[in-house]
This record gives C-alpha cells, structure tokens and sequence, in this order.
C-alpha cells in the first residue's frame, strides 16, 4: 500500500462524512465528488466498505429512493451522531495539520534559521 | 423497498451489463448472497448500489475492474466483513419455514406410499424412530444446503473451477444423504411407543403444514 493510500485510510472516513454533510448523496455521486475535490486515487469501489461501516456505527443512514433511469439510489444523510463525529474529526485534524505542516512542509526553514 | 423486490430489481438492470461487467459483477453476488448469516436486506441494497454503480460507470466507459479493483474477493470479503448479520427473529422464522415445510413432505410422502404398499400395518407410527428419522433428515439438509452454498461461493472467483466439478460434489452429496436416510430408517424402525396415523389423516395435515410454509413465505419476503 503506498504511503498515500494510508494515510488516506486513516481520514478516509471524515472526507465522506464531510460530503454527505453538505447534501444527501448516493454512492456514485460520492464518488465523483471525492475525485472532484481532488482525491483521485480513492478507488471508487473502496467507498462502499465505508459507507457499510459508517451505516453499522450509525454516523449516517441510507434510503432507497427510486430514479427514473438506472435502479434505485440509496441516498446517504448524516445522523445527530454523524454530525458530533464530523465535528470531532474536524477538531482533530486541525489540531494535527498545523504541526505536521510546520514539520513537514516548513522543516527545512527551522533548520536553516537555527 | 423490500428484499424481495430489490433482487427482482436487481435480476433485470443486470441485464444493462456488458459481458465482461456482468460476470465480474455476477461473481460478486453470489459470493455474498451465500453467506447465510448476514442481513439480507443489507446485503440486497448494497449490491443494488454497486450494480448502479457500475451501470453509471459503465456509460463513462469504466470497466469494473477500474471501479472495484483486480481483487474482487478480497473486495467482497471487505464488503462482508462490514455486512450487518440478520436477525435472530428472523432467522428463527426463516428455519420454522424450511422444518415445517420438510414436515409437510415428510407426511405428504407417507400417504403416498401406504396406499402402494397397502398393509394396514405400515399406517403405525413408531413416536421415536419417526422423531429420529425426521431430525436426520433435517440435519442432513440443513448440512447439504450449507455445503452447496459452501461449494458456489468457493467457485465464484476461481476461474479453474468448472461447474461440472461442483455439480458431482452435490450430487455425490445428495446420492451420499440419501443412503444414510435409506440405511437408517431400514434398521431403526421400531423403537418407542406407536399410534395408528391413516394415509388420509396424513395427507391432511401434511397439506396444511405446506399451507402454513407457504404463508410464512408469502409473509417474509
């Protein structure tokens, strides 16, 4: 697995709920709108065990909804749990990033400034 | 939308795929509808949303490959590993169904074959061999279905297993079951208590146990 992909795996999570949060979105809309903003190597498969897991802890529930052309949808919406998980996601990953930034993007600078 | 009428919805936008899609897809299916012990609700709507999916992806020129990877067990492990079980209620209702029905046949059989034989003798019912015999036969079915289900989730992904094998394993199966059912009831025979149960009485109630099978089906799906 390439680095990127795990860390990926590890935030994966928050990225979907953080689309859902926006609007209901079924499974292939999802998909796009992960690719669009930018994350192009989520294999479009892989949102499915996500999406099963995210069901199982309650984060977000599904509704089959019929469409007129292809087979039915399930759109995905966000529970009162979901939204709580989201939010401490986010808190944590600010918290995270702007350190890890400092070190890894900005390491160079410290080193030369010292 | 129910179960029922997600896999007859199913049935017929499978038929959208292309060749190459579909077998990749069918393969898929299968390996997660013959696992009995999960939600089969939950199992039909996610692989309603991977067929529309790949339906989706297949008008922007996507192969499933390119969708669900080169691994499709393992994907489908993954799938299953997140699947929610079904629950003990209807589990429970499901094999009341299939007992009841065995029962049905068991007696619907019987009632044929007295008359042939046609000696008042056979229409006595020995409580404890009967209780046997149809305890065996359901273990042996309960066994058969597992191992067959066993058997098409095993061949789903390999491309060297030919139907042809799978199909002398169940029949060797079945051919096997139905020698130890035969054996068994030859030599145990007359144990326990009896009472007399006319080939009439018992096409009755083996019709009505059928009935009551047929709408609890009517009723779960």
């Amino acid at each position: 697995m390439s680095i990127r992909s795990q860390l990926l795996k590890g935030i994966l999570d928050g990225c979907v709920l953080a689309v859902i949060e926006k609007e209901a979105v079924y499974g292939y809309e999802l998909s796009k709108k992960l690719q669009k903003v930018g994350l192009e190597d989520v294999s479009e498969g892989t949102i499915y065990p996500v999406l099963l897991r995210l069901q199982k802890n309650k984060l977000i529930i599904g509704e089959m909804r019929p469409s007129e052309s292809g087979p039915n949808r399930k759109y995905y919406s966000l529970t009162s749990v979901g939204k709580d998980a989201l939010e401490t996601i986010s808190t944590e990953w600010n918290q995270l990033s702007v350190p890890i930034n400092a070190l890894l993007s900005k390491g160079d600078e410290t080193f030369e400034s010292e | 939308m129910k179960a029922s009428e997600l896999i007859e919805q199913n049935n017929q936008k499978r038929m959208l795929l292309t060749e190459q899609n579909e077998k990749y897809y069918t393969n898929l299916l299968l390996y997660i509808r013959t696992k009995l012990t999960l939600s089969e609700q939950q199992s039909e709507e996610v692989l309603m949303e991977m067929l529309g999916h790949l339906i989706e992806g297949q008008h922007d020129g996507k192969t499933a490959q390119e969708i669900f990877g080169n691994d499709p067990k393992g994907y489908a492990d993954e799938i299953i590993s997140h699947l929610p079980r079904e629950n003990k209620r209807k589990n429970f209702i499901f094999v009341s169904e299939i007992v009841i029905n065995l029962v049905g046949w068991f007696l619907i059989m019987r009632s044929i074959i007295i008359p042939i034989i046609g000696s008042k003798a056979s229409e006595e019912v020995y409580i404890i061999s009967s209780l046997l015999l149809i305890l065996l036969i359901m273990v042996l079915t309960a066994f058969g279905v597992k191992m067959i289900f066993g058997l098409i989730s095993q061949t789903s992904f390999d491309e060297n297993a030919t139907d042809k094998k799978a199909m002398i394993k169940a029949g060797l199966y079945g051919a096997g079951g139905f020698s130890i059912i035969a054996i068994f009831s030859f030599f145990v025979q007359e144990i326990g208590p009896t009472f007399t149960l006319p080939w009439q009485v018992s096409l009755g109630i083996g019709s009505l146990l059928l009935l009551i099978s047929w709408l609890i089906k009517k009723y779960r799906t």
